[in-house]
This record gives structure tokens, sequence and C-alpha cells, in this order.
């Protein structure tokens, strides 16, 4: 009863279709994946996360890349991978703009899925990552210069960054100011490595390591 | 009943589009994607990326689940893949591409409707074994999703791939045979109320149902085997076989409603009369 | 930007290398070292007072490096993060490069000439219908000595008007008057290399640590070196220098005039006083109470020798009594316990104690007053003119000693220390200045605020602007910029960018900026530096020194500045040096300082610096034996004043319940003009934000970086709250920065200022806070 089908005789133009152009685009659908999901998502293996965000690995699977978190953010820090197997998932760029650590964490509530922790309530216990001082070379508080801006602009001064001066040899009668990152109290907020005004900045966000505790008792 | 239902779906389908975008104009009633959404304070979940989130992370936030099953139970009544005929804007976007594809390249059966099942398998099999969400990955939906309230255009090459080997090659492949979402529709939509049904009496045997048809296996079996509803759970309710029917012999309606009627009245008969 | 130790060794080896060579080889006048193609010159820094020495690295006529000079005495190779980025300061994208005339609301690009002209027959019109005091300029004390030089020949003795003021006014007039009125001379008596020597250092309203960075490092370095170096902080704010300090003391804003009243009243108390030094050097004096603020437009205040009372020691301590530490405790927020120990650590005979202070006490409604108060210190404890000893006020731009200074561009002063009232001055003056001594008048110009109020009341009618921003740093800032909106003076603004006081302006000059132009700069320490033009300056852009030669000419004034065009500096700079040879205040000839680093007057006779003034170990002024002579002040005493304490300006209540301060930071430079334009500062600051305490945010339901709106009684403005950041002021206080040219913070402020030195009070203000 249904009509005879159109398409069950094979043309010269269908022909051409199906046996030239369908391998092409197959080729060129593939080149267009392969662009998206084969490109590195970030260099150094280290991805900065929104406050509360669970162990990278779960993270992965728990966030299901609604994109909610960065609408909340009320500074537009929080930014969506466009790559590679994380793609859909929150980072934020520290660089460009870093996590201001709302005290009513918004990006926490906005998760559905668990995957920005919703037990994370006190911003100062957030570890999205820990600041380093990548060259200490480059670092001019550390070459004797008062910079330290990293340490001005930390939203928590005088706690995970602290300045520790020293004698200036070289010149005899100044004070190197050092900045110095305190790993149990640094959040991973990256304000130090947006604010530091060498073109490369030598502090950054990594990943937090968890340090051994030992228990030698002297 | 109207038979015009193609304005309310692209209604229906453009305001998805626009509830998607709201947030980029400042709009604060809607937020997230079709994977989770948070709509005038009512949070709703995808319920194959809550169960992909639950099997690979192994966290269970209650309200996340009990958004997915508001979304699901929605579907449910609605029936069928009506998800992929009425929201999803790959469905949407593949739609609006075959009108530009050629006439003749309507209607292919490229691979058979059940190959989403087994996608949809390996994706459930995958994230339980390495917690590798893999639809949430590749998903064509969350790309555009986030391509229109993130403006992040890099990912489209998915869904514009998508476009091209259907256009040429394998019509509405994506939606018909590998998207393991419709696949998940489909399997818990088998038995939803909401069916469309067949007046077998009316019925010229135009053939026109089957043209407009995206998955026409689904109405197959009317004929082949004188099943007076289309009980397929793969049946987009897109209803366009009810617009261009011009004798009007399918309907849409619940399955309560229709079940005497039609199992008894325009069931029999097609049994008599089959060839 | 390259400052590691090989890029030091590097340049060292070339400059003997250069030096070798000797004259034998073509090279700029500048240049003392060349590596890479790059050839470097010396120059002092653009921006504080503190001024460090850079070296200038030129390649194909652009700046291409600075980098701190290893040979600059002050900071030895090093810089603050301002400095490290000096060269971009000029590189901004949007230099002005060619004057710009008004017409309507635009800006239209014009030719030197057409722009000159305009000026003179604007000058020349006030002047014909109104008189030489209905035209003004306000200069700065950025300018070079040259600028400001020529800018008071031309006014003072060329148009015939006082109406000179420089920005200075706005940071230094009320050490400038305390300094004449104590000593007779301005300017420091120590010098930095106190910081190096000393024991105990009270910080009274200064955060060094971010706006002096270069020289806390060396003070911090002198605490390093020896542990028993205390450093006291009294202050309204907790600042980046309390966390070095050893000793924080909060003091309630305007407190410091009950406080220190109450340490001298407990020195005299228990005979801390050096009794020998006070007999020798000192006499007792009481001025005129009871002063008003300046919040009415012309109210006179003055101090003449007639409203002087001399006083007998017995007489000053008799008036001392009533100011207890307990009472002091009331007002200034300073337990009495505190303000007993302060009196013994100043009375500590053991101790070397200094004195260091900026805007907390000299932006002040009485801010005389508190520097008066200050030396009466270190006066009756003979705690000064010893190596590592002194009171030191610290100031905040290059050449505010220089030019603003010793050069004297206020509307009372003449070169080196001489003023308008006194005929002899304005003879000498006019002597050098080859110019009738009636030209110059004894009556006093207007002083910055009043000159830019007379522009509303429009009295005045011209007004020339050079390198300095008042329409974003003047107080009750929304009555000044309407008056320049609704055109009630022709406005000239001479800078380098677009700034809050171009787009007011009715002609604007492209300036050139420091290494753009030759000139010398004086710092905090009475050091001379000069430096040589290494590049050219963008476009069309002229110094100041020939935009005002070239109006003079066309004021028919042009015979006043016979100078070479080659040479033009150096002449400009001899001529000025007449004036102070012999006055104590001897400078060295141009050619010395194209040789040195920079030397601290009076310059000696062998062309060496003086580090110590009024002593016999240090300055040729006093003569072996004399020990310690104030040569500079009326029979050789020092003057000890009597200064009450009178309530501040406008006090918080229960409508503005809040204190507003102002002030600086470490990345940006004043209103933010220079640094503004520096993408690397800009990136570390980027807005003002005001900090709060935590209790008051609390009380007020303000979290960080929420906006928050600020209202006075003259205006309102929306800030980032910052708490618990780099400052945290006292409760009840809001503080914030005036670098953003986004916020102009200063329309909250009051134009109230010290009735004696007319130095605006940008400290001490009401104001409401409310969550935006």
């Amino acid at each position: 009863m249904p009509k005879e089908r159109d398409d069950s005789g094979i043309s010269r133009r269908r022909f051409l279709k199906g046996g030239a152009l369908a391998p092409l685009a197959l080729a060129l659908a593939t080149a267009g994946g392969a662009s998206v999901y084969l490109r590195p998502g970030e260099a150094h293996g280290f991805v900065l996360r929104p406050p509360g965000a669970i162990a990278a690995r779960r993270f992965l699977a728990a966030c299901v890349r609604c994109g909610k978190c960065a609408q909340a953010c009320p500074y537009h820090a929080i930014r969506l991978q466009d790559r590679s197997v994380g793609i859909g998932t929150p980072y934020i760029a520290a660089r460009q703009i870093p996590c201001y650590l709302c005290p009513d964490l918004p990006c926490v509530k906005a998760c559905p899925s668990g995957a920005l922790d919703p037990k994370t309530t006190e911003v100062e216990k957030v570890r999205m990552g820990t600041a380093q001082i990548v060259d200490r070379e480059g670092c001019l508080s550390i070459r004797g210069l008062r910079c330290e801006v990293c340490y001005r602009q930390c939203p928590l001064i005088d706690q995970a960054i602290t300045l520790e001066p020293r004698h200036n040899p070289r010149t005899g009668e100044h004070t190197i100011m050092e900045p110095v990152v305190h790993r149990e109290k640094c959040v991973g907020c990256g304000v130090c490595e947006n604010a530091c005004v060498l073109p490369k900045p030598v502090i950054v966000v990594r990943e937090t390591v968890e340090v051994q505790r030992d228990s030698y008792d002297f | 009943m109207t038979s015009r239902w193609w304005l309310p779906r692209r209604a229906v389908q453009t305001g998805t589009i626009l509830l998607l975008a709201s947030p980029v104009a400042g709009f604060t009633f809607f937020s997230g994607n079709l994977a989770s959404a948070e709509l005038a304070g009512v949070r709703l979940s995808d319920p194959l990326a809550c169960l992909q989130a639950v099997i690979g992370s192994g966290v269970l936030i209650p309200s996340f689940l009990f958004g997915a099953l508001l979304v699901t139970s929605g579907y449910f009544v609605f029936g069928g893949r009506s998800f992929c005929g009425w929201v999803c804007p790959v469905g949407f976007l593949t739609e609006l591409g075959e009108k530009f594809s050629s006439k003749v390249r309507r209607g292919g059966r490229f691979l058979p409707l059940a190959t989403g099942r087994y996608i949809l398998a390996a994706v459930l099999v995958t994230v339980a074994a390495t917690g590798v969400p893999l639809f949430e990955v590749l998903s064509p939906i969350g790309i555009m999703g986030r391509a229109i309230a993130f403006a992040s255009l890099v990912p489209l090459l998915v869904p514009a791939a998508i476009l091209l080997v259907e256009g040429v090659a394998a019509p509405r492949v994506w939606c018909r045979s590998l998207c393991p979402l419709g696949a998940f529709y489909a399997i818990i939509a088998r038995f939803s109320p909401l069916k469309v049904g067949f007046h077998r009496e009316r019925c010229t045997g135009c053939g026109d149902c089957v043209a407009v048809c995206p998955v026409p296996e689904v109405l197959e079996p009317l004929w082949d085997q004188g099943a007076c509803r289309v009980c397929a759970g793969e049946c987009t309710r897109c209803l366009a076989c009810l617009d261009i029917c011009p004798e009007r012999a399918l309907s849409v309606g619940f399955r309560f409603k229709k079940e005497p009627h039609s199992v008894t009245d325009v069931g029999r008969p097609i049994e008599k009369s089959a060839p | 930007m390259g400052l590691s130790r090989r890029d030091f060794i590097k340049a060292c080896a070339a400059a003997a290398a250069f030096a070798a060579a000797g004259a034998s080889v073509a090279r700029p006048e500048w240049a003392e070292a060349a590596e890479d193609g790059i050839t470097w010159g010396k120059a002092p820094c653009r921006y504080c007072g503190v001024g460090c020495s850079v070296l200038v690295g030129v390649k194909g006529g652009r700046i291409v490096s600075t980098k701190g000079d290893p040979a600059g005495p002050v900071n030895k190779g090093l810089n603050c993060i301002k400095g490290y980025f000096l060269s971009k300061a000029l590189y901004g994208k949007d230099r002005l490069t060619t004057p710009l005339i008004r017409k309507g609301n635009r800006m239209v690009e014009a030719s030197w000439d057409e722009a000159l002209d305009l000026i003179a027959a604007q000058y020349k019109k006030a002047i014909a219908e109104h008189g030489p005091d209905s035209v003004a300029l306000y200069g700065s004390g950025q300018w070079t000595i040259q600028e400001g030089y020529v800018a008071s020949k031309l006014m003072k003795g060329g148009i015939g008007t006082n109406n000179l003021e420089p920005n200075a006014r706005l940071c230094m007039a009320s050490a400038v008057v305390a300094f004449m009125n104590t000593f007779g001379s301005d300017e420091p008596m120590g010098c930095y290399d106190d910081l190096d020597l000393g024991d105990t250092y009270v910080l009274w309203g200064a955060n060094m640590a971010e706006a002096h960075p270069v020289l806390f490092s060396r003070l911090i370095d002198n605490k390093l070196k020896h542990p028993k170096v205390k450093l006291i902080d009294i202050a309204t704010r907790r600042t980046r220098t309390t966390k070095m300090a050893d000793e924080f003391i909060a003091i309630k804003p305007h407190g410091d005039l009950a406080a220190l009243n109450a340490i001298i009243h407990v020195i005299l108390r228990d005979k801390l006083y050096d009794e020998a030094f006070v007999a020798k050097h000192v006499s007792f004096k009481r001025g005129k109470e009871n002063a008003p603020y300046g919040l009415k437009d012309k109210e006179a205040f003055n101090e003449t020798p007639a409203d002087v009372k001399n006083l007998s020691f017995e007489e000053y301590k008799a008036l001392m009594k009533p100011y207890t530490p307990q009472w002091a405790q009331k007002v200034s927020g300073i337990p009495a316990a505190k303000i007993e120990e302060l009196a013994r650590v100043y009375g500590d005979k053991s101790r070397k104690v200094n004195s260091l202070w900026t805007m907390g006490v000299n932006q002040h409604s009485r801010g005389v007053w508190v520097n008066n108060l200050i030396y009466n210190l270190h006066l009756l404890t003979g705690k000064i003119c010893k190596p590592g000893e002194n009171p030191l006020s610290l100031t905040g731009q290059p050449s505010a000693c220089g030019t603003a200074r010793e050069v004297g561009t206020f509307a009372h002063r003449l070169p080196a220390d001489m003023v308008v009232m006194n005929e002899a001055h304005r003879k000498k003056a006019a002597g050098i200045w080859g110019v009738p001594a009636e030209k110059i008048p004894a009556k006093v110009g207007l002083h910055t605020v009043e000159m830019f109020r007379a522009i509303d009341r429009g009295e005045l009618k011209c007004i020339w602007i050079q390198c300095t921003n008042p329409f974003q740093s003047l107080p009750n800032l929304n009555r000044v910029r309407k008056a320049a909106q609704s055109r009630k003076a022709f406005i000239v603004v001479s800078d380098i960018y677009p700034t809050r006081s171009t787009e007011l302006a009715d002609v604007v000059l492209p300036s050139a900026s420091w290494v753009e132009k030759e000139g010398v700069f004086g710092n905090t320490e009475r050091r001379t530096q000069q430096w040589f033009k290494m590049v050219n300056a963008p476009g069309k852009s002229k110094e100041d020194v020939w935009q005002l030669i070239e109006f003079a000419k066309r004021m028919g004034h042009g015979a006043l500045f016979p100078y070479p065009e080659k040479g033009m500096h150096r002449a400009i700079f001899e001529e000025y040096r007449k004036f102070t040879l012999g006055t104590g205040k001897d400078l060295a000839p141009y050619g010395t300082y194209a040789k040195v680093r920079g030397l601290r007057w009076p310059v000696k006779a062998n062309g060496t610096e003086t580090r110590w003034r009024y002593t016999e170990a240090d300055d040729e002024h006093v003569a072996k034996g004399e020990g310690i002579k104030f040569y500079k002040a009326p029979n050789n005493k020092v003057s000890v004043w009597f200064r009450p304490y009178e309530p501040p300006a406008e006090v918080p209540d229960r409508n503005y319940p809040f204190w507003f301060c102002t002030g600086r930071l470490l990345e940006h430079w004043h209103t933010g003009t220079m640094t503004g334009r520096v993408p690397e500062l800009r990136r570390a600051v980027s807005q003002a934000t005001v900090e709060l305490h935590p209790e008051d945010a609390k009380r007020l339901g303000i979290r960080n970086r929420d906006q928050v709106r600020i209202t006075s009684r003259r205006g309102s403005i929306v800030l980032t709250a910052e708490i618990g950041g780099r400052g945290t002021p006292e409760r009840g206080s809001v503080f914030t920065t005036f670098f953003d040219e986004k916020k102009l913070v200063n329309e909250i402020c009051i134009d109230a200022f010290d009735p004696l030195s007319k130095e605006p009070d940008f400290k001490k203000c009401a104001v409401k806070i409310q969550k935006a």
C-alpha cells in the first residue's frame, strides 16, 4: 500500500553523492570531531576548577556540563572548556579573570550534580589549587624590587601570602621582601597569578599537592 | 483538534533555543542547559546525564535525582521521543538541515533504529568502567546548548559534522540511530499514555505519512501487523503525519481514552482485510 | 627590562669601556654607556619624591629599557614597580601630540602659533580689562627646576602677579610653613642616611611601605641589621607599613594634635627635655589661635609677626599643663599610658629617635601645627641635626622640594626661602631678574583652593595648568569642575595625555615629559638631580619651558628669557643658582650635576654635598666649635610653638557617621595619568576600592567586593568594597585612593584647609556609607 520509495533506484546523481561525497563528508566530519576532542585541554595537565570542585577524575564524571556555575559567577571568571575530554566543564583562566571568592559561593550553589561539593560553605577552606612562585629568578620582589603585587592583591593577605623581609646583600642597605605562599592557607583563587606584572606570571596556581604529614616528634 | 501541529512544535523548538539564550540577555528565570537547568526555580535534569554522573562519580545529590525523575516522568507522559521532536536543538537543526538537502534523500534508513540502544549501553558501560561520561563529552546537544549560552563556538564542529554526514551520506542518522539520549527516551516512553492512533477506515494508503515521518519504521506495524496505535518508543511525536494526512486517519490522544474505541472498532477490520 | 646581576655587571663594564674611550668617541652628551646598540643615560625617576636614580636605555630614538641605577645612592639599582615600568608611562597609545583648541564641544587640532596666539590674546584681554591678578598659572611639583623658575620669573617678574601656584600646595605646603616658622629655612636638616643610622622611628600618618617604597626597604634593612631598631606606626589605618612595624598605635582622625601636645606635656612634666639644648637654641612662641577652616570664600587668616607672642620656657610649660595624657586619651584614642610611653621614647637619651611623616600630617586642617608639634618633640629633647636622629618630612612628588619649594612657585614665595611680602627679597629677585623691584607685587597671590574658587566666582579669567591634573585632584571637586564646565574662565592645560583636566580645557597643549626634555629635580633629602634629553617628544609635543617662553614672547616679556637655544637649561639653572649662593641653600654649577647622581645642598665650596644641615660636623655654614647653629632662624634660635588643640572642620554625625580618608597606593601614582597607561600596573590594580573595617562592613551588610555608595555633603560615588585587604581603617573610618580617573573621589572631600599653609585636608571629612 505505501508508495514505492523514491530512493529504491540508484540514479547517476545519487551514485555520485553516495559514492564520492559520502566518504568526503565522513572524512571532514572526522577531522572536525578530532579537532575538538584531540586538542590538548590544558598544557600542564592542571585545570583550575571553580571552588569546591571534587577530585579531578570524579569531577569529570560528576560535571554534567550545564554551565550553571559559569552563569552564576558575578565576575564571569568561570568559563567552559571547549576541547578535549573536559569539554563543557567549567574552569577559571586566572590570568584573565581569577576567582574573587564570593562569600556566598554562588557557583557552588548553582551546581546541580555535586561536581562542586555542596558541603563547601567557607570560602577560605576552598582548595582550588595552590599558588606557587615558579620562577624565582624572574620574580621582581625576590630580585629586591618593591613589587609584591601578588601579596597586596591576595584576598588572604598575610595568611596565604606573607612577606618575608631579608637583607639585600647586593645593595647592602635595602630589604628583599619576598612573597611566600603558605599552602595550608592558599585557596588557589588565582588573584596573584592574575595580578603578576610580568608578561609570563611568575606566580601561578598549580595543583594542590597533599603534603605528607610526618609524625616525628622531637 | 486542529491538524496544524507544525506551528506549536516549531514554537516549542524555537522557545527552547530562546530559553537557552535567555541568560545571555540578562534574564534570570532560566539557567543551565538541557543537561541540567533551573526554570522558574524548579531544578530539571537530563536523566541520562544524571545517570552517567551518578555512575561515574558516585556522587548523589537528591535534588539532582529528583530533577531527573521530573523530566523522565514528563517525557513519559508526553510519550515517545517527544524530547527529540519538540525540544532538542540538534533535532531542530537536523530537521532544518534536511529541508536544504535533496527531497529524494528524505526518510532514508541508513542504520537500524536499534543501534542507539547499543550505543546507550556502550555509554553506560564506559562511564562505569572508566568514569568518563562519554555522552556528555560528545553530546552535540550539550555543545549546541553551550554554543548558544556561552558562545563556545569551536565545538560546533561536531553538530556541523553531523549535518554534513546527514546531508550527503546518511540522512537523519544521528537522531534516528546514534543518539543514546534518544534511545534512552525511546525505552522509557514505550509505555507512555499519549499515543498516535490510527483510524484504518479512513486510510487511503497514499503513503504521505510514511514519506514525512522521520522514523517511518514506527508506522510499519500499522500495516504490517494491523496495529491501531503507534506503540514504538522511537516515535518523536512530531505529529507531521497528522498534519499531512488528507483523510485525518491519524490522531493523537491518551491511551486510556482511545484504547477501547480503537482496539475494538479499528483493530479488527485490519486483521480481517489484511492481505 | 632587565635587572639581573649580569645586566649590572655588563652595564658597568660598558660604562668603564666608554669612559676609557673618552671624548674621542662621538656620542650624545647624555650617554654614559653603550651596549648592544642601546645607549644608557642617567635620570631620576619620574614618579615620587624618593628620587631613585634610573638608567635609561635608548635605541633608535626610543626608550627601550629603564633600570635602577646601581650608582644611585638612594636606590642602589632598585626600583619600585612603578619605576620598573617607567618607560611605558611615556608610551601610552593616547599621547597628546598636537595642540587642541576648543570649538564648542569639540577639540580641534591647531598649530602651536594658533594656540599660543590665542592664549596670549586671552591673557592680554583679561589683564587689560581686569588687571594682572585676573590671570594665573598653576604648576606642579613635577615641573623641572627650570620650568618652575621660568614660570616664576614670567608671572612675578613679567606679568606682575603672584597668582602662581604649584600642586605642591596640596601636599607639602604645611611642611613648608612649619619649616619656615620653626627653622627659618625650608626643607629638612637630615637626610635618608638617618634611615640607616637611627634606633627609633616614629611614623606619624605615613604609609611609607606603599608611598615611599624604596625608602621603606632601606628603613626595614636597618631594622634587619640592628634588632634594637624599633618602628612605631601611629595612624588611623592599618597598612602594609603597620605590618612591618614593631608597634601600631591607632589614633582617631585629628587626634595627633592632642596626642602630640600630651607627649610634650609628659616630656615637660617629667623633665625629659634637654635643658642645655633648649637654653641654647630654642625660643618659645605662641601664635594666633581660633583659626578658621577656610570653608568660606576669601576667608583671610594670617599669622603676622604682630600676632606672635614670645614666651618664656616657664610660660610655655604653664600653657602645656592642661594637655594631660588623660585628656588626650579622650581626644586621640591613644591610651594615656601609651602617651606616657611615647614621651619616654622621645626622651630616651640612649636612643637616636626619628620622626617621619607625610600627608596624614600635612593634609590636615591644622597641618602646620602638627608639623610644629613634631619639631617641638625633637627640639625639646635635642634630637635633631645629628646623624641618625632627625625629624624628616617625606615628600610625594619628584620635585616638590626642588621646584615648588626651592624655586618657590607658591603664591607667596620667591626663590631660596624668600617671600614676596619682604621688600628686600623682592629687590634681590628683581635684581637677578633684571626687572624693576616694583614689578614684583607684594600682595600674596591666590593660593590653590582660592585660585579655583576664584574661577567659580568669575574673578579669575585665565588659568594655565601645566603638568598636573587639578580637576581630579582638588577637594570639593564638584564645585571647581562645574565652574570650569560653565566656561567661567579661559583654561589652558599642558599635559602628555588626555586627563580629567584636559577635558575641561579651552586649549590643550601637548608636552614633553621626563627624558624627552632636559631638567633637574630636587627630592626629599635636598638632593638635586639632573638629566639630559635623550629622546624626542612625540609629534608636535614641546616642553613646558618652551611653551612658557614662547608665551612670554607673545606677552611682550621675551626679553626676560634671553637664553641660548643650545644650553638653555644650563643657562636657566645657572641664573637660578645665583639665588641660592651664600644662603645656605647653595647649589653646584650645572656641569657638576651632569656628572653625579645628585648632590644634597648646600653644596660646599669644594663641590661636596651636605648631609646634615646646621651642624658643624657637616654644614659649612656652621663654624667649627659652634656645634649646632640654626643660622637661618632669627637670632639663630628655632621656635618651639605652643599650638593648642582645635577640632577638625567636619566631624562625623548622625547623618554622616563615618570618617573619610584618601591616599596613595604603591602601584599607581597620584591621579594615575601616567601609571594608568602602563598595562601591567592596570592589571595589578585596576580600580579604586573603598576600605572598611570588617565590623563596620558586617554591621552595614557589606561584603568584600560589594558596591558601596559613599556620600558626603559635597558629592557621592560608588566604589567596590575591600575588606581585609592591604589596608584596614579603624572602626568608623573608610579609606580610598584617588588614582582612578573613573572615580572622582575628591568630589567627596571637603575643601577645608589649614589656615596657615592653605593646604586642604584630604584626610578627614564626614560621609555616610550604603550598600549600592
